[in-house]
């Protein structure tokens, strides 16, 4: 295993910039999960690393080789992908032997015999060997798939978007496989999504893409408490963030256009205070487990909607044609346009930049 | 508006049964939700009462009357698909005034009609719009105000939100209850995602295999699924569904998971109903957030280890090792942060399940 080191890279296809500058270390052993909408680069950057994409600039480092005039196939990586992409007229031990065949690698049989042995216990595919692939399951192709990955022992796992052909259930459940595979094999990993929830509950650190860039590097707690910017905060978590436009007025927060207002307690205030200087516009963010109904005092709205999780209430609640989400428990029982009082977690409130968008209590950081 | 009945309705394409006798009843102003996964019967299920699929046998009843002899453009339904199915040569007012066209109706009427429904919709800025230039929500909505214009007697929708991104479908859901809400049109909705049945059903109708599992409301569908089937496939995480032997103990039940040491203390309850309807191979059905967590012992609670932390932002899901089961639990965020640090579990009788499992069917404990 190996730490992957990417810097300043960058990649353009004809007028469209698909990476800007982009540098990043991933640790060796890390669970690395690469985030971001269509189109923010994902895709171009596990590409890079893999040398199925040559970068215009900058340099890719696997373990302390400069690999960037390296074939594909000399960079010891391996690639899963979200099509299972086996042979489907060979049996699963064939699959799983074949990336060791190669006359390159000069394996014995018996060896070959025991990798392929040991991975399909690892992914608990034993008895499906004998099997062949078109006969599988989605789940057991993509077990396959990636067994095929650990067979190689290569210095780097690569897996662009590998559990999104899935149904619900499977998909928890080899998000769980594949942490708990991580965790034995000590494998360098860096896992490609578009969905948030797979970033939160698999990486080590996740890095959150937008436009080619690295909006943030950090833990699933950092990324989620501390966004860098209204781009992360949206994001990541579900329900999202509320986000307002505001000004200060003296203690109180104005949000405009469609106006209300909140004050916020000296502690808060003075959390402000630090980071706004002498600015007066705001954009405000505030998490829907962070917005509480309140008898009295609070923000005067409506109860717009109301979604049953099962497991909590996620309620819409107009305030002055804002829609604030809040998510309450799960007897909790409104009707449709009565009358209701929020108010926001102080020490949970998130001023960013209006014109950056960046986190106010983050300024002058790196990423 | 109307009320619809299917009775004994049984479907089959060659020897494949798609739907075996089904029976349900939609209530005037009810918003049904048919939940599955695909192939499930739904869809056919909603195609036959909207005319467009015939039936082998059994009976579909609007407002009473049998609708067999009836074809589709006689039984006044109106029908959403996933795709919008604009006329791209139209602006979304037109869209939407073209089912009023076939009636002989003033330029006034219609107007007022269109105009009505687009502000419930909230699309009255967006009425001059061709299709082309309108977000994917947005068409949508003139599908739907399409749909609900003529006032039909009920509105079937077939995945009608499935095509948007995550974001889009969220608010479309607290939008589409609202609607309904205003509206109150007898409605049938078509989705494989459980977060939209549960958002916005009334009652939930789940199938699976053409057969129908439960009717419920979405708190009954979830606190007291019928089946293992309904258990699993409604709520996210998935709900924990583990071996276990029922020991009768003094004044209680002792519930014992593969390879554990101690025992889970139910109500004798318990193992009076199981040993009343003499099944032998049970299995404990418990959601993620009865599964209760403690960091140190207390009574009750038996000792069990962390194997994963998967952080979702607003909670923790743990991964946790409870003799040689592995059952997931919901706690506060950070509220564990270490890898295999001891911790101490108990599982909230109130919110367990058992099920048979040859049938799958959940005994009536505590019901």
């Amino acid at each position: 295993m190996a730490k992957l080191t990417l810097k300043n890279l960058s990649k353009s296809y004809g007028e469209i910039a698909a990476l800007r500058s982009l540098s990043l270390d991933v640790h060796d052993q890390e669970f690395f999960v690469l985030l971001g909408p269509t189109g923010a680069g994902k895709t171009t950057t596990l590409r890079c690393i893999a040398g199925l994409e040559k970068p215009e600039a900058g340099e890719v480092w696997i373990g302390e080789d400069l690999v960037n005039n390296w074939s594909a196939a000399n960079r010891d990586v391996a690639l899963v992908f979200q099509q299972y992409s086996l042979y489907p007229n060979y049996t699963v031990r064939k699959n799983l032997e074949f990336p060791l065949r190669s006359k390159l690698r000069r394996i014995t049989d018996e060896d070959i015999g025991l990798r392929v042995q040991k991975a399909a216990e690892t992914l608990r595919i034993s008895h499906l060997l004998d099997r062949r692939t078109d006969r599988l399951s989605g789940g057991e192709m993509q077990r396959v798939a990636i067994g095929r990955a650990i067979v190689r022992e290569p210095r780097l796992f690569l897996m662009d978007e590998p559990l999104s052909n899935l149904d619900a259930k499977l998909r928890e459940l080899l998000r769980s496989e594949l942490q708990e595979l991580h965790l034995k094999l000590g494998a360098t990993l860096v896992f490609v999504t578009h969905d948030q929830v797979e970033a939160m509950t698999m990486g080590d650190r996740i890095g959150v893409l937008c436009e080619g860039q690295l909006a943030q590097v950090g833990t699933p707690y950092e990324v989620y408490n501390m966004p860098r910017n209204t781009f992360v905060a949206s994001f990541v978590g579900t329900p999202p963030i509320n986000l307002f436009d505001a000004t200060i007025n003296d203690e109180k927060i104005v949000v405009a256009p469609e106006k209300f207002e909140f004050s916020l307690p000296p502690a808060a205030r003075s959390r402000l205070a630090k980071v706004t200087s002498d600015r007066t516009k705001l954009c405000v963010g505030v998490r829907p487990e962070h917005v509480k109904l309140v008898k009295t005092g609070g923000i005067a709205g409506t109860l717009y909607g109301a979604a049953d999780h099962g497991v909590e209430m996620i309620m819409t609640v107009n305030v002055a044609d804002h829609l604030i989400q809040t998510t309450q428990p799960p007897t909790t029982r409104i009707r449709l346009n009565e009358s209701v009082r929020i108010a926001f977690t102080p020490d949970k409130i998130h001023f960013f930049d209006p014109e950056t968008t960046e986190n106010l209590a983050c300024a002058g950081n790196d990423p | 508006m109307a009320d619809i009945d299917l009775i004994d309705v049984d479907k089959h394409f060659g020897a494949n049964w798609v739907i075996r006798k089904l029976n349900l009843r939609v209530d005037h102003g009810e918003f049904v939700v048919l939940l599955g996964p695909s192939g499930c019967g739904k869809t056919t299920t909603l195609r036959a009462v909207a005319g467009l699929e015939e039936i082998d046998s059994g009976e579909i009843r609007i407002d009473g009357k049998s609708v067999e002899s009836l074809p589709a453009s006689d039984r006044d339904i109106a029908f959403v698909f996933q795709l919008y199915s604009l006329y791209p040569h139209l602006t979304a007012f037109e869209n939407i005034a073209f089912p009023l066209r076939a009636f002989r109706m003033s330029d006034k009427e219609v107007r007022g009609k269109v105009k009505a429904v687009a502000k419930v919709l909230r699309i009255e800025h967006l009425l001059s719009q061709k299709p082309s230039a309108l977000a994917g929500g947005d068409m949508q909505r003139v599908t739907i105000g399409r749909a609900l214009v003529r006032r039909p007697k009920a509105i079937l929708m077939d995945e009608p939100i499935g095509a948007l991104d995550a974001k889009m479908r969220e608010e479309m859901r607290v939008e589409l209850r609202r609607l309904h809400i205003e509206n109150n049109s007898t409605t049938i909705y078509v989705t494989h995602d459980q977060i939209e049945a549960m958002s916005m059903a009334d009652r939930i109708a789940i199938m699976n295999d053409g057969v129908l599992q439960q009717v419920g409301s979405p708190t009954e569908v979830y606190s007291r699924p019928a089946n293992l089937f309904v258990a699993q496939f409604v709520g996210s995480p998935i709900m924990n569904v583990v071996d276990c032997r029922i020991e009768p103990a003094d004044s209680a039940t002792n519930i014992r998971l593969d390879g554990m040491q101690s025992v889970f203390r139910f109500g004798s309850d318990v193992h009076r109903h199981v040993a009343a309807v003499g099944h032998e191979e049970i299995a404990l059905g418990v959601r993620p957030e009865a599964v209760l967590v403690e960091r140190s012992d207390q009574a009750g609670y038996v000792p069990a280890k962390v194997h994963l932390i998967e952080p979702q932002g607003a909670y923790d899901i743990l991964d946790i090792g409870v003799g040689k089961a592995v059952i997931r639990a919901r706690t506060e965020s950070q509220f564990v942060t270490r890898l295999h640090e001891p911790v101490w579990v108990q599982l909230d009788p109130e919110r367990s399940h058992f099920f048979d499992k040859k049938s799958g069917f959940a005994l009536p404990i505590g019901k």
